[in-house]
């Protein structure tokens, strides 16, 4: 057995698990059907392990592996094989996936408990992480596109899994459009990669590039591009980030899971994967950095306004994937992949911990109605102090490592794109402290409201929820406090080691550029904990005439800065209208007006012959008789 | 000697010509099927006649055919009458006209 081999059974796990839920699962109870689900994760998890630890035992060259499976599609020139990629790249994904992916599914089991549809939940569940995996495994285009898909059907089915509410089925056809126009654009980048190059297998196009497609050329920036398209939609990056936010109508996991850790870093990965062709693009891969940092920006001023403690996480999470954008981008590959993982570990950690905090308060997410929740729930608030350590990029924990590691090799790399990315890094650094300790603020610290005390009186002495809930937060705690040693500048360089074979690395920072963008991130860090201490932390004069003086902006910022707005305006208000009057116009007079027309016709015609069936039986022998006479009339002129 | 067949057919002709006026000009089902029956034997006259002239038998046998099939009609229609005067209905092939389009 070597890595490849591994790596199919990998694939094969999660549908175990959708196959037992399916012919099993609806003659055993809901809890055997979850842990099943949840333990195929695992199972799989286990496979990635072992498919790590086989590639680690081999030479830096011989780590990446190709299977494959069989001949799926041959049409004419155009080969298809149902073949998988595995290789450092991908193994770190599978990681992400599987490990996390498992710890998501146990939570669940006690998060989903009485949720008439659990079955179903761990279905769809299932799917995804199949789904996911097939997205990373791809050997070739036609299964990443494959992948790709299917993790947006999935994400679809779980936002709106709740489906008796409106608001959750209208943000999964968001997301679903939203992701349609990403998947357009990618497959046509994957036309024109097949264009040129005649191959959509991963190894052979990548080989072929450089020859065959000029550095710069326009169809080097036009494959990058459209690429790109799909990588902005996946990822909720600007122009395509609307969606992101409302799937927090989804259950908590699947936020996690899917809207955190897993489906929208799938962007990263992409733009990871398809180096070979951002390094011909690099005008492209300048504009990957500065859609990175523009998104890290906005999203973090907009989650300094929200209400609602999932969307202020969901805006965290774009702002995070903006800080993977800008490494990719740059050029450090390794970096950005890095902070991908430690963020899953932290990312997944607030939200679940967040969702201990939903589920205590019986699915209430606003954060005004919350307050002082340390005290009820001190093992959670301890968790998520250090998830939000972590995000805000607090040494040791791990997003420090590894946002900064993106800063410094931003400052290396030293042409404009770079200190952009290191300027608007840094403050963004600073907006991240504030609104993650306005969020710890507001929810764990200060006097409890009056919905808190009371529904967590009620359940004084039943703990802080159930023990599958609270197990997986420790594991996730724990690897978001140590992940980041994987990455000790100038120390340890696990990640840009294991990923050289994939990925060699353009950008190295120097010793004194991480410590100075270390030391300025932190200071940031700190001031903006003391600014958030301010603002939200006490109520004093002060606040309220800070309150005052900012209402301007706090209004653009509700207002998120009017994407929805524009694109309602932009895009919904002329379709619909176009919709509306070919309705009206085409559809009513031209086709059904000429349906009518005909059915007019006809029964208007037979009322008209129908007048000849009087009932008179003597109307009738007339007829006959003169027919009759007619016909010998007739025959007798003609005979003669 | 016997009449030519011309005034066989003068004769035939006037039958099925009084028959049809009779038909349509008479409303009571009963005189209309009277009529009917005068009709079917002018015809069955001609044929007589028509075969003799010609000297076989067809004309004969057909005779006798169209015969049988007057009484299954005139059963038929006579049915349908003593059914109608059973139920009240007018005997009025006029007011009958509940088929009309």
């Amino acid at each position: 057995m070597n890595a490849a081999d591994y790596g199919w059974l990998v694939l094969l796990t999660p549908l175990i698990g959708l196959a037992f839920n399916i012919a099993v699962g609806p003659s055993v109870s809901r809890r055997v059907v979850a842990w099943v689900a949840s333990l195929s994760i695992l199972a799989g998890f286990v496979l990635s392990l072992l498919a790590f630890i086989d590639l680690l035992s081999r030479d830096d060259s011989q780590r990446a592996l190709v299977s494959t499976g069989w001949h799926w599609l041959s049409a004419g020139s155009f080969q298809v094989d149902a073949s998988i990629l595995v290789d450092p790249l991908s193994t770190v994904m599978l990681l992400v996936i599987t490990g996390i992916g498992f710890l998501i599914h146990a939570y669940s089991v006690g998060y989903m408990h009485g949720d008439t549809e659990e079955k179903r939940f761990f279905a769809y569940l299932n799917l995804f992480v199949f789904s996911m995996l097939l997205l990373v495994l791809a050997g070739n285009f036609v299964f990443l596109l494959a992948g790709w898909g299917l993790v947006g059907l999935s994400s679809y089915l779980l936002i709106g899994f709740w489906w008796q509410r409106p608001s959750a089925v209208a943000a999964a056809k968001k997301a679903f459009v939203m992701n349609a126009i990403g998947d357009v654009g990618m497959t046509l980048g994957i036309f024109v990669i097949w264009n040129h190059l005649h191959t959509v297998d991963y190894t052979t196009a990548f080989a072929l590039a450089p020859g065959s497609i000029g550095s710069g050329s326009s169809t080097a920036n036009w494959i990058a591009l459209l690429l790109l398209v799909g990588a902005v939609a996946k990822s909720a990056q600007l122009p395509l980030q609307t969606w992101l936010p409302d799937a927090m109508e989804g259950p908590t996991p699947v936020s996690a899971l899917i809207h955190a850790a897993t489906m929208v870093t799938a962007g990263v990965y992409l733009v990871a994967r398809m180096w070979p062709f951002y390094s011909l693009a690099p005008d492209v891969a300048d504009l990957v950095a500065i859609i990175g940092v523009a998104t890290l920006t906005i999203a973090g001023l907009i989650a300094l306004v929200q209400t609602d403690i999932k969307r202020v996480i969901a805006y965290s999470t774009m702002s995070q994937i903006g800080y993977m954008f800008c490494g990719v981008g740059i050029g450090a590959y390794s970096a950005g992949m890095f902070h991908l993982v430690t963020h899953a570990f932290f990312k997944a950690l607030l939200f679940l911990g967040a969702g201990v905090v939903i589920h205590a308060l019986h699915d209430e997410q606003d954060m005004r109605k919350m307050g002082g929740m340390g005290r009820y729930l001190p093992y959670t608030t301890g968790l998520m102090w250090i998830g939000a350590l972590s995000l805000v990029g607090v040494p040791p924990f791990s997003g420090f490592f590894s946002k900064d590691q993106i800063l410094s090799d931003a400052l290396a790399r030293g042409d404009w794109v770079g200190y952009t990315v290191w300027g608007l890094g840094l403050a963004g650094a600073f907006v991240t402290a504030l609104y993650t300790f306005r969020l710890m603020l507001l929810v764990f610290h200060g006097e409890p409201s009056e919905y808190a005390r009371e529904q967590s009186e009620a359940h004084a002495g039943h703990g802080e929820g159930p023990s599958t809930m609270l197990w997986t937060i420790g594991v996730l705690a724990v690897g978001a406090t140590f992940a980041g040693f994987l990455e000790i500048p100038q120390v340890t360089h696990g990640m840009r080691n294991f990923l050289e074979p994939t990925i060699p690395s353009t950008i190295e920072a120097t010793g004194n550029q991480d410590l100075g963008t270390s030391a300025l991130a932190v200071s940031l860090a700190l001031i903006g904990l003391f600014c958030a201490h301010v603002l939200w932390g006490r109520r004093s004069r002060t606040t309220r005439r800070i309150a005052e003086a900012t209402a301007p902006l706090e209004r653009v910022l509700q207002e998120k800065f009017g994407f929805d707005r524009l694109y309602d305006w932009a895009f919904y208000r002329p379709a619909s209208a176009l919709a509306r009057g070919g309705a009206r116009l085409w559809e009513q007079r031209a086709v059904v007006g000429s349906m009518d027309a005909v059915s007019n016709a006809g029964s208007w015609t037979s009322r008209l012959l129908s007048t000849a069936q009087s009932g008179l039986v003597r109307v009738y022998a007339l007829a006959i008789a003169v027919g009759i006479a007619a016909l010998a009339a007739w025959f007798m002129t003609g005979a003669s | 000697m016997s009449p030519g067949i011309g005034s066989w057919i003068t004769l035939s002709s006037a039958l099925f010509c009084i028959g049809l006026v009779g038909v349509m000009l008479r409303r009571n089902p009963i005189v209309i099927l009277l009529s009917l029956e005068i009709m079917l034997n002018a015809g069955n006259l001609l044929l007589v006649a028509g075969s003799r002239y010609v000297g076989g038998n067809d004309g004969h046998v057909l005779a006798l055919t169209v015969m049988g099939v007057a009484a299954a009609e005139v059963v038929v229609g006579l049915g349908l009458v003593v059914a109608l005067a059973r139920r009240g209905a007018p005997l009025d092939v006029d007011e009958l006209r509940s088929l009309h389009g």
